[in-house]
């Protein structure tokens, strides 16, 4: 009994942690998004107000966040399909040499970033590809590792028989992909959108050195605004912008993860 | 709904360039309104036969019609078929009412008319009222009643069923035979029914095709394979215990059992006698009319009856023979009995079993 008692206890304790862990960093953030004035010595904020939340808007918080949006939206739009359709064809294992074309799918995650965009951003000005397209473009590969990886899990738990099955009853063959193979592997579509999307809403380094300074995103904003010796309730304001919204997919999608159990 | 004539004609299917056919030269006729029986143990090219019937995989050779119709390069969701396989796969995104309602929808039938089509099904599987629960909360049996409701709801010229019971309780798979049965009566489909158990082949359907390596092996009436089997293989899938090996003289069968007449005329030579246990009677020892005596080496009861073993031992050896008891009829291991083979139960097969072409060679009578 008592020996249940601890392990609960433990468990119970671990969470906390955990939760801790997650939120802690989050706390000062809070502070500082309404703090107008927060002088070293002093615990909390001297005095609050939406000072930040101004600034942010004035620095143009407003036109990045749909910036960001789109970008990670457009992300997930592409990169999930082709995430999708790859990572049915290897776990269908009818891919020759199956185990390479992942490791090629996976290579956006072993090469440093910095060195593939540089590289690229020049290969792309002499094809003429215009900044924001080339952005997409290379966001959409750096995000189909996860698309592939996620999407592979969930067709090799997939039972074709249900295709096959709808298939006889007279479904043809887009009738059966769409009410019957998509419903079945929603929820893990539903993840790899999340992941791309994340790909494209919290991208840096492709933003900046493809995109030329024709898209101004979410984390270009936090990084000028945090580097320049602006207010940090500004900077805090930003970085709350850029964390919520992912916070909030996430629970859409593991809501509608739980659903499908 | 009644159903259509389906003829598969030398059937062949490779799966690979270099490997054995998984089907090879597959030839069967189902009669429109019956029920054939595809009987062969696991890997021996039955579920294949189906696959290939129902367009979701091409054969390598042959043709399958459909009412005289070739179905060559019909895509499967115009075949007019509809499948139950092993496993239920109900549609887990969906409800029961909607998952029988599947074919009806998918043919641009509207949602309305076609739900309450399903219920009528429903109720013809004894399912009625679980339309509105989830796929996912039955149980095994009412999963697989669900998914032949959601099969004869597509009301298919051919009804296709891959070991449908194989996976249920014995009690639940006897229920299903029922059902069958009653659906046969009712709705007068035809059938092709893949299994590996010769009870439920013979409970189920008219015809049965024996099927073993990719080859048939034999096909007609359960009676008359019971009766007469092709081959030793063929024997034992339908269940045959009994084996002795003799040699064929002026139309008798000579073995340890003794010199025994045979039913109809066998060329001479090396023959293996098959006798149905079910056949064989036991009596005493001192009975005048036993064929051969022996002594039971083993009793297993099975039910009211039981199932005695008997070693006979004779000119150029011993062999052993099974036998059933009738129901309350007992024997001790050990004893010594007298058996009666009747005559018209004897049957001779082939020795060489692992003759390359076993139709053709057939039985010796």
């Amino acid at each position: 009994m008592t020996a249940v008692r601890a392990v609960r206890a433990a468990s119970r304790t671990g969470r906390t942690l955990l939760a801790l862990w997650l939120v802690l960093p989050l706390v000062p953030l809070l502070l500082w998004a309404f703090a107008d004035r927060w002088t070293f010595p002093a615990v909390l904020p001297q005095e609050w107000g939406t000072r930040g939340a101004e600034e942010a808007l004035a620095a143009g918080a407003g036109g990045a966040f749909l910036t960001s949006t789109l970008l990670g939206a457009v992300v997930a739009l592409l990169a999930t399909p082709l995430g999708a359709m790859a990572g049915r064809a290897l776990a269908s294992r009818q891919v020759p040499a199956g185990t390479a074309v992942l490791a090629v799918l996976l290579s956006p995650l072993a090469l440093p970033p910095f060195a593939v965009a540089l590289g690229l951003d020049v290969l792309l000005l002499r094809l003429g590809v215009p900044a924001v397209g080339g952005v997409v473009v290379l966001l959409v590969v750096a995000a189909l590792p996860y698309t592939t990886l996620t999407m592979r899990a969930a067709y090799a738990a997939h039972d074709r028989g249900f295709e096959d099955e709808a298939r006889v009853l007279g479904a043809t063959r887009w009738q059966t992909v769409r009410s019957v193979q998509l419903p079945l592997v929603a929820p893990a579509l539903a993840g790899a959108a999340f992941l791309a999307f994340l790909v494209g809403w919290s991208d840096y380094i492709v933003t900046v050195l493809v995109g030329g300074g024709r898209l101004t995103t979410l984390p270009l904003l936090v990084a000028s605004a945090a580097s320049a010796t602006g207010s940090d309730a500004q900077v805090a304001i930003l970085s709350l912008t850029s964390i919520l919204p992912p916070v909030a997919l996430l629970l859409v999608v593991g809501s509608l993860g739980r659903r499908r159990r | 709904m009644s159903g259509g004539a389906l003829r598969l004609a030398g059937l062949t299917r490779v799966h690979g360039t270099g490997s054995a056919p998984a089907l090879d030269g597959f030839d069967l006729e189902v009669p429109a309104g019956s029920c054939v029986a595809i009987l062969g143990p696991s890997g021996s090219g039955k579920s294949t036969v189906l696959r290939l019937t129902a367009g979701l995989d091409e054969p390598t050779a042959g043709s399958v019609h459909l009412d005289g119709v070739d179905l060559a390069g019909v895509l499967p969701e115009r075949r007019g078929m509809a499948m139950v396989f092993q496993r239920p796969l109900l549609f887990p995104h969906l409800s029961v009412r909607d998952n029988v309602a599947f074919a009806d929808r998918v043919r641009g039938v509207p949602r309305r008319t076609a739900r309450r089509r399903a219920e009528e099904f429903l109720e013809l599987v004894q399912l009625g009222g679980y339309g509105g629960r989830p796929a996912r909360a039955l149980s095994g049996g009412q999963e697989q009643r669900v998914a032949l409701a959601r099969a004869l709801a597509a009301e298919p010229r051919v009804l296709l069923l891959d070991e449908p019971f194989s996976a249920l309780d014995a009690r639940l798979r006897e229920e299903m035979h029922e059902l069958l049965a009653d659906l046969r009566m009712r709705l007068d489909p035809t059938i092709l029914l893949v299994t590996h158990d010769h009870a439920e082949a013979d409970t189920l359907a008219d015809r049965v095709a024996v099927l073993d390596g990719g080859r048939l092996l034999q096909a007609g009436p359960m009676r008359a394979l019971y009766a007469r089997p092709a081959s030793l293989t063929v024997s034992r899938l339908l269940g045959g215990r009994t084996e002795v090996a003799g040699v064929v003289r002026d139309g008798r069968h000579e073995s340890p059992l003794g010199s025994l007449d045979l039913p109809a005329p066998v060329p001479d030579g090396p023959a293996v006698l098959v006798v149905r246990h079910e056949a064989v009677q036991v009596t005493t020892a001192a009975d005048p009319a036993a064929d051969a005596v022996g002594s039971a080496v083993r009793v297993r009861p099975r039910g009211l009856r039981a199932l005695v073993t008997v070693e006979v031992t004779g000119d150029g050896g011993t062999t052993t023979v099974d036998a059933e008891l009738g129901p309350g009829h007992d024997v001790a291991a050990g004893g010594t009995v007298g058996l009666r083979l009747p005559a018209g139960d004897r049957w001779v097969v082939p020795v060489d079993d692992a003759a390359d072409d076993p139709v053709a060679d057939g039985a010796r009578a």
